[in-house]
């Protein structure tokens, strides 16, 4: 068995980020975007003492998937948490540009360029936010990314994948609500304010961040998938990520806009709608929600196989475009 | 006034026509529910005789319905209702042409994003993102977007309201204004970093100091105002700016891709433009193959 079949069948929590970018793309096609070999490393940590990667902890570039270019950016979470520097910042931000130029130029040269031939963005995210080492250009990346889906607008669909063991965190939390579509596994985590965060605003009794289930519950996959705030929910595999993003790509950009939750105003006043629900709610625990959207047994949920939870599981009745 | 930390309408006052301020309502938008995003602050105003949208924080209510918005927190509610003010300012606008397009100005004085269990069952981290689009679309629809950081711009929250502007203007630190990830001594307890070496480093790399000149230096505040009196002609000067450049269709100049740039001519972000350079060739080199995959 070559290497990339081994990839699909491996853990998508276990694995690297090179792994998945590896994994999530045509066998053979990854192209990588200054990779180790460049030798572009963080000039600010070593100021301070740290040890550096010469990856700074992303792994960026290109791939196919059939005949389409998908650019990926896949965050490692082993490197200060995944993340988010001058550096690593900058390959993410540029990856970005780059599909959409890379867009633009096909269809100058094609107005009528065909579907399958559309540039794509795969995010897999695996980090808190900003790095503190050097938060201020770390901050500023995030602005830019923002500033680069927006350009991507209708024209290049950006694919948030949340899977790995840090979740997404911190800015890269609205990073991802800001993307076309987002696929989670049960395991991957999506919010703004870490757990342990929220714990020190509000006390222990009202959450402790210690506890696993109460954290999984509030921001992991099965309840971003009931919220509509995650797309798609899929088994613990980078081939069924890999899968699911092969059936993304082969929809149009009509239609994978539909899954938007945010980016017009027609969807903030759902939004709006469902904050109200918040208030009048006012839940102590996910499961309130869930029960509200007519989860007789929201309990029996959490620890549910996968396949058992998607026939079973009933989600917020989402309006949409 | 010595500070206006705390003080975001006050400070509003300081930048538009004098008895301007009609609150909550843009053209034909009202939001006739007070209670929803109190500490948010949306409206019309005239600035130099012009028509301009005011978005503003306010620090002196609570939100009842969600407890952890107060002090200038910006909750969930607050992010949508920034986020509605700006469409229906670009919808205001939709049929007007470049250089009457209508300013947005942003006036800046937030601790943070609502950091609560509500919040991310919920998903706090839509509605910031859900500001933060609409202010992006806004920029590339033409409206020129001035954020005046008034007092605290902390981290997510100045991401939030402050971070997608064309150009951000900031008093000085003699005003107690803000501009942090987290304070140094949080900083120095995280990396394990001694505070002494850590104020020592910053003065010659301003990537993690706190403070409104360090973000100078790295192209994030685009000019600093030292008098408050200023703000308000500081304010025009950069609205007329930055239209001449969107109507020269100088755009990368602006927002965050601009900021990069000053970054890098201030010397503040130097290898940001190394990675962008060098990854444009290695991009440059497979491109034809991409295309005839």
């Amino acid at each position: 068995m070559s290497k990339w079949n081994e990839l699909q069948d491996k853990s998508f929590l276990e694995s690297t980020a090179r792994q998945r970018a590896l994994g999530l793309v045509d066998e053979g096609s990854f192209t990588e975007f200054i990779a180790p070999v460049d030798r572009i490393s963080s000039p600010h940590l070593p100021v301070l003492g740290e040890a550096i990667e010469f990856d700074d902890g992303i792994v960026t570039g290109v791939g196919l998937i059939g005949k389409k270019p998908v650019f990926v950016v896949s965050q490692e979470g082993k490197f200060i948490g995944g993340s988010i520097g001058e550096v690593s910042g900058a390959k993410m931000v540029n990856t970005i540009k780059l599909a959409v130029e890379l867009y633009d130029k096909m269809k100058a040269q094609n107005p009528d360029l065909p579907e399958e031939k559309r540039p794509a963005v795969v995010i897999s995210y695996e980090t808190g936010g900003v790095r503190l080492h050097e938060a201020n250009a770390g901050l500023l990346a995030h602005a830019e990314v923002m500033d680069q889906f927006q350009n991507a607008r209708g024209k290049v669909p950006i694919i948030s994948v949340i899977g790995s063991k840090v979740g997404c965190f911190g800015g890269m939390g609205f990073v991802a609500a800001a993307t076309d579509v987002i696929v989670m596994s049960e395991f991957g985590r999506l919010g703004l304010t870490g757990p342990e965060v929220i714990e020190q605003e509000m006390g222990k009794d009202e959450f402790n961040a210690d506890d696993k289930s109460l954290v999984f519950r509030t921001t992991g996959g099965k309840h971003k998938y009931i919220m509509q705030d995650c797309n798609f929910l899929v088994a613990d595999k980078i081939g069924s990520f890999r899968k699911q993003i092969s059936d993304i790509c082969s929809m149009t950009m009509d239609e994978i806009v539909k899954f938007r939750r945010i980016g017009s105003e027609e969807l903030v006043k759902e939004q709006v709608e469902l904050v109200a629900l918040a208030a009048e709610l006012n839940p102590s625990d996910s499961r309130d929600v869930w029960k509200h959207f007519g989860n007789e047994n929201p309990e029996a949920l959490t620890d549910m196989p996968l396949e058992d939870f998607l026939k079973t599981a009933k989600r917020y009745p989402k309006k949409g475009l | 006034m010595d500070t206006f930390v705390g003080q975001g309408r006050a400070a509003i006052d300081f930048i538009i026509d004098e008895g301007s301020f009609k609150e909550n309502q843009i053209d034909s938008f009202v939001i006739e529910d007070e209670t929803f995003g109190p500490g948010a602050v949306i409206g019309t105003a005239s600035v130099n005789n012009e028509t301009a949208t005011i978005i503003a924080n306010d620090a002196m209510v609570f939100n009842e319905k969600f407890p952890v918005v107060f002090a200038g927190v910006i909750g969930m509610e607050e992010g949508y209702k920034m986020a509605l003010a700006v469409y229906n300012t670009i919808k205001a606008d939709a049929d007007k042409p470049l250089d009457k397009k209508r300013p947005i100005i942003l006036v800046v004085d937030t601790p943070g994003n609502g950091p609560g269990k509500v919040e991310e069952i919920f998903g706090m981290n839509k509605s910031t993102g859900a500001y933060q689009l609409a202010l992006a679309e806004a920029r590339k629809t033409g409206h020129p977007i001035v954020a005046m950081v008034v007092g605290r711009a902390i981290s997510g929250a100045f991401l939030c309201h402050g971070l997608q502007a064309d150009h951000i203007l900031s008093l000085t630190k003699d005003f107690n204004v803000m501009i942090h990830v987290m304070p140094l001594t949080s900083i120095a307890r995280i990396t394990k970093q001694n505070i002494e070496r850590l104020e020592e480093l910053s003065t010659s790399n301003p990537v993690f100091a706190a403070g409104a000149e360090f973000f100078y230096k790295l192209g994030g505040v685009q000019e600093l105002v030292s008098d408050d009196a200023k703000m308000r002609e500081t304010v025009q000067a950069h609205i007329a700016q930055i239209r001449e450049l969107k109507q020269a269709g100088r755009n990368e100049e602006l927002g965050p891709w601009g900021r990069g740039l000053v970054g890098a001519e201030r010397e503040g972000r130097i290898v940001r433009m190394e990675v962008i350079k060098k990854m444009q060739q290695e991009f440059d080199a497979v491109a034809d193959k991409l295309i005839s995959a």
